[in-house]
């Protein structure tokens, strides 16, 4: 039996608080997460300094950050992913060093190695006994896969379980409960509707359809398509739209895929129940189908970040990953890929797993508009790096495909492809046609934080806007 | 020749500067009914900003109009685009009265556009023939959503209610040599109808389809090129003429003559402009 509170003032008073702790919390409740904004609200009503936070994602509707930012509480941010007003904020008042972004890989390395040193782990559970196990299947508050906390749980000092669902005892759960020390049964976790916000559609915007044909004619021409293949694909319209096409490629050829991983989706659900695919990975559940699936059937399965992609983990699943499809704020002409910040510096997102698959996939493929709004997507350099170009094999538009140079096997493979096969140069002079060259950005102001490769590699650092 | 039409809007930046990424044959900028009465100047000033700077030497572009009856809007149509290098224009609401208007304004301002007519009411459908016979006119399109709205009737998957206006366009157009183009298929999601509607349309002779969204075009092209059978007995008709050197032999029992070798060859050519000859 765990102690159990009912309580957050009583659950605080068996806590050890002190300036400088650092505390965590992971994002699968996303925009209906009210956990994250009880827990560091009540650290500011305490008025504890210099607190590190380690928050696997920080959402729009993390408002308690940003109370705390505001109040000169926080030393340091290290996460995966930041939109919203804490990242307008960062951009605008962001202290020197004060922001790390990792990736979800290397997210899992740094709490198992030591870097990421957390206190206090506050982790939300949808359904949590009195053992301290705990499933993200089940409850009201369902969101599926509690991946990204299981670091937490295994590594912090102190691992608190938060939930809105008790029950006696779990058969099927995620968390083992053995490093939990203690359990808060709140009224709510959140807004069931933000937990779940749904999966982007597929796209129907014709250009993104006609990007998502070039990839599924890529990927086939490069023979991928094959017995045992193994897929990741982000939520995104045009990625869905490419995963689609493979369902139909899957079901024309007979083929069956071995895993597909990473964020799951109703879609990739549907392709594992129809028995295109034997295994589901999933570190996420983008939607309720996704949460449903997790809950019955064995053959979609939670996995930790560690699991996933730590780059230290000689099993994590993504070093057998075959394709994965990712998007791009921006790409240069050495392929180097920026998700993290648009062209003023303002941080728009993050890694997420962004580096980690691009590095381990043996294809990786980078689906993009040239043009958004009439801004080029090509870069003679990227405003920030999220993954390096050397990770990075194809880019593909609606008007070319570009190889990246390193990947000879490749250019070979495609020498006598019908395929618009060009130069990254060529395509931004095609971009170029249109929107004539940009202006160059204005210089960077003051450092505020840098990216971290999952290794542990500083490849970037990150700047205010003004 | 072509196999798509796409409509696209003039007044939508976004569109007109992914018109060549679409893969349709022929784009068709649109002035008339996809551009609102107040937007009208901008999609001319944008056309013609953009035509003048972008050229397309793999595309066919065209313009519709606003129809002849509009005089000031139709005017102000043709002289934003008069010094354009697009292939044509595609005239609403197009009846022998309308065509004889067209000609004339076009004598007197020295325009030579081809015309592609849009059928879409009933008395150009009953004037279809006169219509392809003129010396303008490119091809015939059918506008089947006015059509039936002119015939008190409502467009089905069927499509009997233009079974005749198919037919009376196709007749028409091939008796003189003209494009037969039929209507776009509305329902923009609904892909199975689309491939149905293509397909019944390819089987009553049409040369084309148009459209209204760009995803369709890649079905419209499937059902609108010459197939992979009619590829190879294509192939092995020309391939006979040229070993025997004569324009007449049979072939399994058939009897090939210099118009069924012309066609073939005729067919061979569209199947190598579409990048479907091998």
């Amino acid at each position: 039996m765990k102690p159990i509170y009912y309580n957050l003032n009583d659950l605080f008073k068996t806590l050890t608080l002190f300036d400088g702790m650092g505390i965590s919390f992971h994002h699968h409740l996303r925009n209906g997460d009210a956990i994250t904004n009880l827990i560091t609200t009540e650290f500011h009503h305490r008025n504890l300094k210099k607190l590190r936070l380690f928050p696997s994602a920080i959402f729009p509707s993390y408002h308690g950050i940003l109370t705390l930012l505001k109040a000169d509480q926080v030393d340091t941010i290290t996460t995966n992913y930041l939109n919203g007003p804490v990242a307008d904020y960062f951009a605008k008042h962001g202290k020197p060093n004060s922001l790390k972004m990792q990736t979800h890989g290397g997210r899992a390395r740094a709490f198992i190695e030591g870097e990421n040193k957390v206190d206090i782990a506050f982790v939300t559970a949808p359904t949590v006994d009195r053992e301290g196990r705990a499933s993200g299947a089940q409850g009201k508050s369902a969101c599926g896969s509690l991946g990204y906390a299981i670091e937490d749980v295994h590594y912090a000092s102190t691992v608190v379980l938060i939930t809105d669902n008790l029950v006696d005892a779990l058969d099927h759960y995620q968390i083992d409960g053995t490093t939990v020390d203690a359990i808060l049964v709140v009224e709510s976790l959140g807004d069931a509707r933000g937990i779940v916000s749904g999966t982007t559609s597929i796209t129907n915007d014709p250009v993104g359809v006609k990007i998502a044909r070039n990839a599924t004619n890529l990927i086939q021409e490069l023979g991928l398509i094959k017995p045992g293949f193994s897929f990741q694909s982000g939520a995104g319209g045009i990625s869905l739209r490419v995963t689609e096409s493979i369902k139909t490629l899957l079901r024309d050829k007979n083929i069956t895929a071995s895993f597909f991983s990473g964020g799951i989706t109703k879609y990739h659900v549907d392709m594992l129940e129809e028995g295109l695919v034997k295994t589901l990975y999933d570190v996420q559940c983008f939607d309720l189908d996704a949460i449903k699936s997790i809950d019955k059937n064995p053959q979609h399965k939670a996995i930790s970040a560690n699991d996933y992609a730590n780059p230290n983990n000689p099993h994590r699943i993504i070093k057998d990953l075959d394709i994965v499809i990712l998007g791009a704020t921006e790409i240069d002409l050495d392929f180097n890929v920026n998700v993290t910040t648009d062209s003023y510096n303002t941080i728009i997102g993050g890694s997420g797993g962004h580096s980690d698959t691009a590095t381990d996939a043996f294809v990786s493929f980078i689906v993009t508009p040239l043009m958004k709004a009439r801004t080029p997507i090509i870069k003679e350099r990227v405003n920030t790096i999220t993954t390096l170009g050397k990770h990075i094999d194809c880019l593909i538009t609606e008007r070319g495909i570009a190889i990246n140079p390193r990947r000879h096997d490749l250019l070979e493979q495609l020498k006598d492809s019908h395929l618009d096969i060009v130069s990254i140069e060529t395509l931004m002079a095609r971009a170029h046609h249109y929107t004539g060259s940009p202006q160059k950005t204005q210089p960077k102001k003051q450092p505020i934080g840098v990216v971290e490769d999952r290794d542990g590699t500083i490849i970037d650092t990150l700047y205010t806007k003004e | 020749m072509s196999r798509s039409y796409l409509f696209i809007p003039g007044d939508v930046p976004r569109m007109l500067q992914n018109l060549d990424v679409f893969d349709a044959d022929s784009i068709i900028i649109d002035f008339e009914d996809s551009v609102a009465i107040d937007q009208k100047d901008e999609a001319r000033l944008l056309t013609q900003a953009f035509l003048s700077k972008h050229h397309f030497k793999e595309l066919d572009l065209y313009i519709r109009v606003n129809d002849v009856s509009q005089k000031t809007l139709f005017e102000a149509d043709m002289q934003a685009i008069k010094a354009l290098n697009i292939h044509g224009i595609v005239l609403p609401k197009v009846t022998l009265e309308a065509l004889d208007s067209v000609d004339a304004f076009f004598d007197r301002e020295n325009i030579t556009f081809p015309i592609i007519g849009i059928i879409e009411t009933p008395l150009a459908v009953l004037e279809a023939q006169t219509i392809a016979k003129h010396k303008r006119i490119q091809g015939l399109l059918l506008g089947a959503e006015d059509l039936t709205k002119d015939l008190g009737t409502t467009r089905t998957l069927d499509a009997e209610e233009i079974l005749f206006a198919r037919s009376q366009i196709v007749f028409a157009a091939k008796a003189y040599q003209k494009e037969a183009i039929d209507t776009p298929y509305v329902f923009v999601r609904d892909e199975a109808g689309l491939a149905v509607d293509a397909q019944r349309a390819a089987r009553l002779g049409f040369t084309a389809k148009a459209s209204i969204h760009p995803n369709h075009v890649e079905t419209i092209h499937h059902y609108f090129s010459p197939s992979k059978e009619a590829i190879h007995e294509a192939k092995r008709i020309v391939a006979q003429s040229k070993k025997l050197n004569s324009m007449r032999f049979s072939l399994d029992g058939s009897m090939v003559d210099k118009p069924v070798i012309d066609r073939a060859k005729a067919l061979l050519k569209r199947a190598e402009k579409y990048g479907v000859l091998s």
